[in-house]
């Protein structure tokens, strides 16, 4: 149903009239698809809709005052950082209200105690940008640059440089949250008083509940507010240079530098990851998909299909490359004596270092996730998985087979097992699969690999961060719980029983699956027969 | 691909081409919009701290600030009333018209991707007035006085050359033609008088054309195509009669009309002109650098070089295309991309770094992350109050990097922020490039 004139007027009286519109036009334009992450598949097209009215709220006490108006009224909303993060954080239901963050830009920085303290519309360029300014920096999550900080740490939020620090929700250090209902969450060390610096609170930590392993995507309700933990960096500036494509920062070599190499086999490869982890050296140690290395090369799409398309099985299946970042936290002579650990883990592994760029193209500032569509139009990560180093390395593998069986409609990338790289100084070890296909294909079989890779994942006993609202929760659950879905609906009906914050996630996927008819002979798991429709 | 793999990546090729007259040329690029919104940013590498306030490159989104004002929003708005499924309302038609088409969101999105953000843009203004909703009235106005008086603002088309200075006669003929445009002609005439003076210092000899008129920038900002296809054919042909080998032009949007606009309109590429297209700034720079032209009087002042919109980002030059799209969007033949790159950004730099005293500062958003004045392509004339947001958003961004003098290459720039600076009583000296070379030739 429509939302009443009568509802308007009252959300209009919250924010002014200027940051309210029902107008069509302006509605469209926050549309999901058809462009972008995960879009062009059958879930945006089957689960997202156009909001039915936009509003822009300046402050946490203005979202608590809308979010109270659409409980009592039944009128379901959805929270909307940038809107970057495909179908999944647009409206899945008819005349939902989009409540847009970008006017939240409160930023602020406390470099004495190390964290920032940010509303939900400050994207991380320029976070980093005054962490850089004041001695300190933050991961930029593979999301990237353009991503609304709250809502990356809230969803993933890592990157090669986790590999120094590890797990991204570890430097929330605290939140405010508004609830369904409108009331005012505060956890951390926010629920005590206004100083973060601790990170903790008396009694339970709600965190888990508000992010788990991916986050819940706004339907336990809204952070408006976030104290992220930051982390001595070192003195000397970074320097942008060039001009538009080629942009990078100029790196002070003897205090940061990227070095790539080159190693003789997987094996080596897996095993630099994790003696030089286990050395303690490095701000990211990683090996990304190969193409990116075509991506990275190319001067537009043709040319980046002229080189992959003389890459073959062989060559890929020969190339095994580990990406590392050195930085000088504490002084030069700190940084000569990593390089001098990282030569000679390399060299005992039969690496060769290859000449790179002294700038930084891509993860300290400018995390260029949107340069990965240049090739196609069409991509989502299918999953990203925390595990042990050495399972880490496994758990490519494993998609790069499956997905041989959805080849095409997806990219051939000739069984390259993705991205891999260690965390925390190689306490954990990260997987990420990413997968690309044309935008005008047929793409129910990119949906089919999708929930595929769940069961793939449930089968090898992978542990992976797309279990949650991102897949099938009755398909999911029962295997990794058994009763973590039982839990997952129950704490949603006691935070929202009116099911108004971003319906039907958490349970969209099964819903879709329910909806599109090319999912139905996948179906081999039980769900009541009381979904949301 | 296709021979070596078992199963065929296969689509039928699509025809497609760089041709604004219809929106279904730009379906693809609207469809593969990722929002990103790389079109509304600075580039990530030169972002500013979040606490400057100076993040955002296009002065539509950040005065509108909904989704529909930044490129990715216009993209989908463009894609849903290419499909038909939305229809023009007074919104529509602020979403289209509010907007410098500044070009800061199409070189931002190519610095990733290979999407035509401003010539969907273009496309749909040409659909706008196809479809009999477009221009604005205010823009009515301005196209009917260039059709009837052959300039902007309604003047008398005899006065377009008084602002001549007494014991400056331009030749009958010569290599260079000086093309003046309506906003030198009648508004800022310190800018034409004094490049003339550049052209006297530099000995270059010159000459304007014999029945100057518009340029036709409005006419075609706005969509009427048909009309500026009118007006490019009779500028280019006038051109072409004098022989001459070199068009100048001290207007960055007669510049950007010359060099991109006329060919694109008369489906050329820029070489086919059979001219030159030059820009004073380029002409000054190498003039200087060859020593013919000598920067001698101190200009002691703290100076921000604004960079106008058509001079540098949307001036690289204009080829044809046209060809088949196939699977994953690769076309043939192959297309080089404008992204904005090649623009003119070196050469004024070089200018007021040659001018003793300068102290040339940059502003946090430059070359091709510039943050537009407000008032191109039309937006002036039909939405003042963004205009004059505009300028004072940049007039902030200046004086908050100390500037005392500000440089632009571009009349309308030149308006736009004394416009401002009087209104604000701000103390910042507003200058044409033109005007400082001439101040430093002096001596």
């Amino acid at each position: 149903m429509a939302i009443s004139k009568d509802i308007l007027n009252v959300l209009e009286s919250i924010v002014g009239p200027k940051y309210i519109s029902a107008d069509p036009v302006i509605c469209e334009s926050y549309r999901s698809g058809p462009g972008g992450y995960e879009n062009g598949t059958g879930y945006e097209r089957v689960m997202t809709t156009i909001p039915g009215c936009v509003i822009m709220p300046r402050t946490t006490e203005d979202v608590q005052k809308i979010v109270k108006v659409c409980y009592r009224n039944s009128v379901p909303y959805v929270p909307y950082a940038t809107g970057f993060y495909g179908p999944r954080s647009h409206p899945h239901v008819e005349d939902a209200l989009l409540i847009d963050m970008k006017r939240m830009q409160d930023f602020s920085i406390d470099d004495k105690h190390f964290f920032i303290d940010v509303q939900a519309g400050v994207i991380y360029s320029p976070i980093q940008q005054e962490c850089l300014e004041h001695g300190a920096y933050v991961v930029i999550g593979g999301g990237g640059a353009q991503a609304s900080a709250i809502a990356n740490l809230l969803g993933d939020g890592w990157s090669p440089l986790s590999h120094r620090i590890g797990m991204p929700h570890r430097r929330i250090l605290g939140c405010e949250v508004v609830l369904p209902d409108g009331e005012l969450l505060k956890t951390g060390s926010l629920a005590t008083g206004d100083d973060p610096f601790w990170g903790e609170c008396p009694g339970p930590d709600l965190r888990g509940i508000l992010r788990g392993y991916t986050g819940v995507r706004g339907c336990l309700g809204i952070v408006t507010r976030m104290a992220i933990k930051t982390l001595p960096f070192q003195p000397e500036p970074l320097v942008p240079k060039g001009i538009t494509p080629n942009t990078a920062l100029a790196l002070p070599e003897k205090r940061v530098k990227w070095i790539n190499f080159v190693v003789p086999n997987k094996e080596a490869q897996e095993k630099a990851m994790f003696e030089i982890a286990r050395a303690e050296v490095g701000g990211a140690v990683t090996k990304v998909p190969l193409f990116w290395r075509a991506i990275a090369k190319a001067e537009d799409k043709e040319h980046f299909w002229e080189m992959w398309n003389k890459e073959n099985e062989q060559t890929v299946h020969n190339f095994f490359i580990v990406r590392v970042l050195l930085i000088g936290f504490t002084s030069e002579e700190q940084m000569e004596y990593d390089e001098r650990v990282l030569m000679d883990i390399m060299t005992a592994l039969g690496g060769e270092a290859r000449a790179t760029k002294p700038s930084d193209e891509s993860w300290i500032k400018n995390a260029d996730s949107a340069g990965m569509w240049v090739m196609c139009g069409d991509y989502m990560s299918v999953d990203y998985v925390s595990e042990s180093l050495s399972q880490a390395v496994k758990h490519g593998s494993t998609y790069a087979q499956l997905k041989k069986k959805y080849t095409p409609p997806l990219m051939p990338d000739y069984g390259d097992p993705g991205w891999f790289q260690s965390f925390e100084c190689g306490h954990q070890g990260y997987s990420e699969f990413l997968v690309y296909w044309d935008h005008d294909d047929d793409t129910d079989k990119v949906d089919q690999f999708y929930l595929d890779s769940s069961k793939m994942n449930i089968e090898h006993g992978y542990y992976t961060a797309l279990i949650g609202p991102h897949q099938p929760m009755y398909l999911t659950g029962p295997k990794y719980g058994p009763n973590y879905h039982i839990y997952m609906l129950k704490i949603k009906d006691e935070f929202d029983p009116k099911w108004m914050s971003h319906p039907p996630v958490p349970l969209a996927h099964d819903v879709f699956v329910e909806r599109a008819p090319w999912m139905h002979n996948m179906k081999d798991w039980e769900s009541p027969d009381d979904l949301p429709k | 691909m296709a021979k070596k793999l078992k199963v065929r990546y296969y689509r039928p090729k699509a025809d497609v081409a760089l041709d604004i007259n219809d929106i279904q040329n730009f379906v693809y690029d609207m469809s593969r919009c990722i929002k990103c919104k790389g079109c509304m940013w600075v580039d990530h590498t030169y972002m500013p701290g979040a606490t400057t306030g100076f993040l955002t490159k296009c002065p539509s989104a950040t005065m509108y600030e909904y989704d529909a004002y930044n490129g990715a929003g216009k993209m989908r708005i463009a894609h849903a009333m290419a499909e038909g499924v939305l229809g023009w309302n007074e919104k529509a038609l602020e979403v289209v018209y509010a907007c410098t088409l500044c070009g800061a969101c199409d070189t931002g999105c190519k610095r990733n991707l290979d999407i035509e953000v401003e010539l969907t843009l273009e496309a749909m203004r040409v659909k706008a007035v196809k479809d009999g909703v477009g221009p604005m009235p205010a823009h009515k106005k301005v196209v009917e006085n260039i059709l009837k008086k052959n300039n902007c603002f309604g003047a008398p088309h005899k006065s377009r050359n008084e602002w001549l200075p007494k014991g400056v006669t331009p030749a009958k003929k010569a290599d260079v033609v000086y093309y003046v445009g309506c906003n030198a002609s009648y508004v800022n005439k310190e800018i034409a008088q004094s490049t003339v003076k550049i052209f006297k210092a530099a000995g270059t000899e010159f000459m304007l054309l014999p029945d100057e008129k518009c340029c036709g920038n409005i006419v075609f900002s706005v969509g009427m195509i048909d009309e500026a296809t009118a007006i490019a054919k009779r500028n280019v042909a006038e051109m072409r009669k004098t022989g001459a080998k070199t068009l100048i032009t001290a207007c960055a949007e007669g510049y950007r009309m010359w060099k991109v606009d006329y060919p694109k309109l008369l489906n050329i590429s820029t070489e086919e002109l059979g001219f030159k297209v030059l820009h004073i700034t380029e002409y000054a720079d190498g003039m200087i650098k060859s020593g013919k032209l000598k920067m001698k009087k101190d200009f002691d002042s703290r100076v921000v070089y604004h960079d106008a919109c058509s001079l540098s980002r949307q001036s690289e030059p204009w080829t044809p295309w046209k060809g088949k799209r196939g699977w994953m969007g690769c076309v043939e033949p192959r297309l080089k991309r404008r992204r904005g790159t090649n623009g003119v950004y070196a050469q004024p730099r070089d200018i007021l770094k040659a001018i003793p005293g300068v102290n040339l500062i940059e502003l946090p958003r430059t070359r091709e992350n510039a943050f537009c004045c407000g008032a191109g392509r039309g937006a002036r004339e039909a939405f003042p109050e963004f205009a004059e947001f505009s300028a004072n958003h940049r007039l902030k961004e200046i004086k908050s990097v100390g500037a005392e003098t500000l440089v632009t290459a571009c009349p309308m720039c030149k308006s736009n922020f004394s416009k401002a600076v009087k209104e604000n009583g701000d103390d910042v000296q507003v200058m044409d490039i033109t005007e400082i070379i001439c101040a430093s030739i002096k001596g």
